[in-house]
């Protein structure tokens, strides 16, 4: 499935997106710029920007093996932290000037463990205590992470991170939620500009460049898609729901078998932009906690909050008019494989078909998953 | 029959009941011999304890569903008995019916890669085989899979109007950490006083608690024991017992504190008299993980007689035995979460950042003459499993041999108890050990 994306500001989305240390990245550290690697979309990117540092969201883009990591993980580990770790050990993450892990996980965490004993040469590394629940005791917990982090950061690269840099920061990062946001109100359309592919590969390359530069970008895309009007061709119009999903070829199996994807519960998708950091408060620690652990669309990582989930994906559905929902979930992730087993219960309920899709983090098997996507699209009638 | 008819998710319970009264039985035929006596008296305690739910569900008394690492010394005090939902995969794993329930629970659409023990507990909740209880308590450590399976209880139509509290755990084990636990856990006893309508009496705390570091005195003791070449004891008393007179069926009771008088008095008996579990001691192991409860008849006693292999330790049985400062009410709560938070066994290792892993390596190779360690590689501790090269390293620093098995602790089909042994023997056999 092809849309009229020709320009040369999507062709550096993409390149963002297909390589770790794209062109944008390297400038910025041509001009001495600094890049912080972070796991996990609940590290409040704001605090990286605001200590003049380019937040960069991990992950393993090009990793074709996982052969020295296996030493550190096993075969029941997810691949993600597996080929990010070897990565990690072979050092095409030299280019970060630290890292940020988080207990997200059963597996990302222990990235953090392994980290700091095996690739000795990093010298930022820091780990993140997040909270299961939400409830006000947790975002108090959570902001003095937070402060704690500011603390960290201010020390070891030498910044001073104040209130006003801080919410200048939040006003940024904001404002790219909302220009995504639009990028988004255009999948909305019966013939959408943009594919759901190229949509992640915009979300991905938000995550490896500095903010600003993003935002011009996002303005610079969304002028030349305004008013034009995509293919009709698909068959469905389809969510996808899960974790980690930095591949936009993943989304283009499916896409090319007629499925088009037009919204998501993603943390590379609409989780990390759908509602805003509040601005109205004053203190801006308060408010990157609220909005981390109350306030976004949350996943299953936050214990309590199953209806809410469910409710934003059925919302989100009727919104963007899907026809049904795939679920896709990588090997040996426990959080999305309960998650999908009552999300499946509950969108029947709804009405709303799911299709449920195991995968690695490399994108592989495209065989199977293509006659997996045909089938559900024939199922539901399309 | 009247009350499964009444209560049809008392079924399983019961059943598990049924079992162990079976189970007791056998062992009386053995009753000879102090160690079965002391497993009869523990049998005896989990007899009990299933009785009471079974009491409270007839007779509409309140009752608590949660874990031994949330404290239970507080529900002794406050006379509440509780269950764990996690019940059979960690007491009743043996029972005949285990991994036909496993399969039902993989139909149910919660595949195969999910640790056993919460697809287990996933399936009770969801097929009604879960006694109702007053209130929750719901666990949200030390793996993903513990607040995935309170995920769907708190969705669950049968359980949805149960009350229930989650104590949040942090990351850390430090002095912020504990404070902020500590907060939690005396939400959570606020909660159950809400709920149940029994009211924490600080004096019972105390008892409980004064009970409490008495077992685990008396545990350390034992330990101390199985530190003799040869130890007096194997896999087959210690360890899983402790924990759970210690940590479920007598937490904070004076019977727990007789029944590891006993154990230590037996312990004391075997090591004067230079005798152990097997004829001749080879190999000292340490077992860093749950026994395997689904297949442990088939393979733990091989160890022994083939090899002459003894678990000297294992993860359940050894931890800092911290003692709760019983003078405040202040220091109590902090004792609680520090010994729930960082000292339980499982939560110690796997709630935070992996250096426990280490140094419980470390500690136990050095104290108890551990000649091999074993990392079993359950297919659900993913955590652990992610830890496997620092341990490997830590091992090969110790220059103590060091095996990953990849196993399923509970369905012994996913690797056979005879594959588990051909790797071992293989290893054991390459190491020159035994």
């Amino acid at each position: 499935m092809e849309t009229p994306i020709k320009s040369k500001v999507f062709e550096q989305f993409n390149e963002a997106t297909r390589t770790l240390l794209n062109p944008v990245l390297k400038d910025w550290k041509k001009q001495g710029g600094k890049i912080l690697g972070y796991f996990c979309s609940t590290v409040p990117e704001e605090l990286i920007t605001a200590a003049g540092l380019t937040p960069f969201r991990m992950r393993a883009t090009g990793s074709t093996s996982t052969e020295m990591s296996d030493a550190f993980f096993s075969s029941i580990n997810c691949s993600f932290p597996r080929h990010c770790f070897n990565l990690a050990l072979t050092g095409e993450f030299k280019f970060l000037d630290g890292v940020i892990c988080i207990n997200s996980c059963d597996h990302v965490r222990r990235i953090y463990d392994n980290w700091i004993r095996f690739v000795p040469d990093t010298q930022f590394v820091e780990v993140m205590s997040l909270p299961r629940k939400t409830d006000a005791a947790q975002v108090a917990w959570y902001r003095e992470e937070i402060s704690l982090l500011r603390g960290k950061l201010e020390k070891h690269f030498g910044v001073k991170i104040s209130d006003k840099t801080l919410w200048k920061a939040i006003r940024l990062h904001n404002e790219t939620r909302r220009l995504q946001k639009q990028l988004y109100e255009l999948r909305k359309k019966e013939k959408p500009p943009i594919t759901g592919s190229e949509m992640l590969a915009v979300m991905v390359a938000g995550t490896a460049m500095p903010k600003a530069q993003y935002n011009n970008m996002l303005r610079e895309l969304l002028n030349e898609l305004s008013g034009v009007e995509g293919t009709g061709d698909h068959r469905a119009r389809l969510m996808i729901v899960g974790g980690i999903l930095d591949d936009p070829a993943y989304v283009k199996v499916i896409e090319d078998q007629g499925g088009l994807v037009v919204t998501d519960s993603l943390c590379f998708g609409t989780r990390i932009m759908w509602v805003e950091v509040d601005e109205s408060l004053s203190d801006p620690l308060e408010a990157l906690a609220r909005y981390y652990v109350a306030d976004r669309p949350s996943c299953p990582r936050f214990y309590g909050e199953h209806d809410n989930r469910t409710k934003y994906i059925i919302d989100m559905c009727r919104e963007f008019k899907c026809d049904g929902v795939i679920g896709e979930r990588l090997m040996f992730c426990d959080s999305w494989l309960v998650e999908h087993y009552m999300l499946g219960q509950d969108l029947k309920a709804a009405g709303i078909p799911m299709l449920k899709l195991d995968r690695e983090y490399i994108t592989g098997g495209v065989g199977q998953l293509r006659t997996r996507v045909q089938a559900f699209l024939e199922t539901i009638g399309r | 029959m009247a009350l499964i008819d009444k209560h049809p998710e008392m079924a399983r319970y019961i059943s598990e009941l049924e079992w162990f009264k079976f189970l007791r039985e056998q062992t009386m035929a053995l009753i000879e011999i102090p160690e079965m006596q002391l497993q009869v008296k523990t049998l005896d305690s989990l007899l009990s304890m299933y009785s009471r739910i079974i009491d409270a569900v007839e007779n509409k008394k309140p009752f608590l569903a949660s874990y031994y690492c949330l404290a239970p010394e507080l529900y002794t005090a406050m006379n509440l008995p509780y269950y764990m939902v996690m019940q059979t995969p960690f007491l009743a794993s043996s029972v005949p019916y285990l991994l036909q329930d496993i399969d039902a629970a993989e139909e149910m659409g919660l595949g195969n890669d999910l640790c056993t023990a919460i697809r287990l507990s996933i399936y009770y909740v969801e097929a009604n085989l879960s006694p109702l209880p007053t209130c929750a308590l719901n666990l949200l450590y030390p793996c993903d899979g513990a607040p995935l399976l309170h995920e769907v209880i708190k969705r669950n139509k049968r359980w949805r109007n149960i009350p229930m509290f989650a104590p949040d755990p942090p990351y850390y084990a430090d002095e912020r950490s504990l404070h902020y636990f500590a907060s939690e856990l005396r939400k959570m006893v606020k909660f159950i006083e809400k709920h149940t309508g029994r009211k924490l009496d600080l004096d019972e705390l105390k008892k409980a608690l004064d009970n409490s570091n008495q077992m685990f005195r008396l545990w350390d003791e034992y330990n101390q024991l199985r530190r003799n070449v040869p130890s007096p004891h194997g896999w087959g008393i210690g360890g899983p017992q402790c924990f759970s007179q210690a940590w479920v069926y007598q937490a904070g009771t004076p019977e727990g504190v007789d029944w590891f008088k006993k154990l230590v008095e037996i312990a004391e008996l075997n090591v004067k008299a230079g005798v152990g579990p097997v004829p001749e001691e080879k190999i000292r192991l340490f077992w860093f993980d749950l026994l395997p409860f689904g297949w442990v008849f088939e393979f733990l006693p091989w160890l022994e007689s083939e090899w002459g292999a003894v678990m000297v330790m294992d993860m359940f049985a050894n931890y800092p035995y911290t003692m709760i400062d019983t003078s405040s009410e202040e220091q109590m709560w902090l004792g609680l979460a520090k010994r729930n938070l960082f000292d339980s066994p499982m939560v110690r290792q796997a709630r935070g950042v992996a250096d426990n892993f280490a140094t419980d390596i470390k500690r136990i190779v050095k104290d108890y003459k551990i000649d091999v360690v074993i990392w079993p590689g359950h297919m659900g501790h993913k955590d652990g499993s992610a830890t496997v090269g620092i341990m490997r390293e830590t091992c090969r620093d110790l220059n103590v041999p060091f095996i990953h098995l990849g196993l399923d602790l509970f369905d012994k089909r996913y690797s056979t108890p005879d594959q588990i042994k051909d790797k071992i023997s293989q290893f054991f056999r390459a190491m020159g050990l035994g």
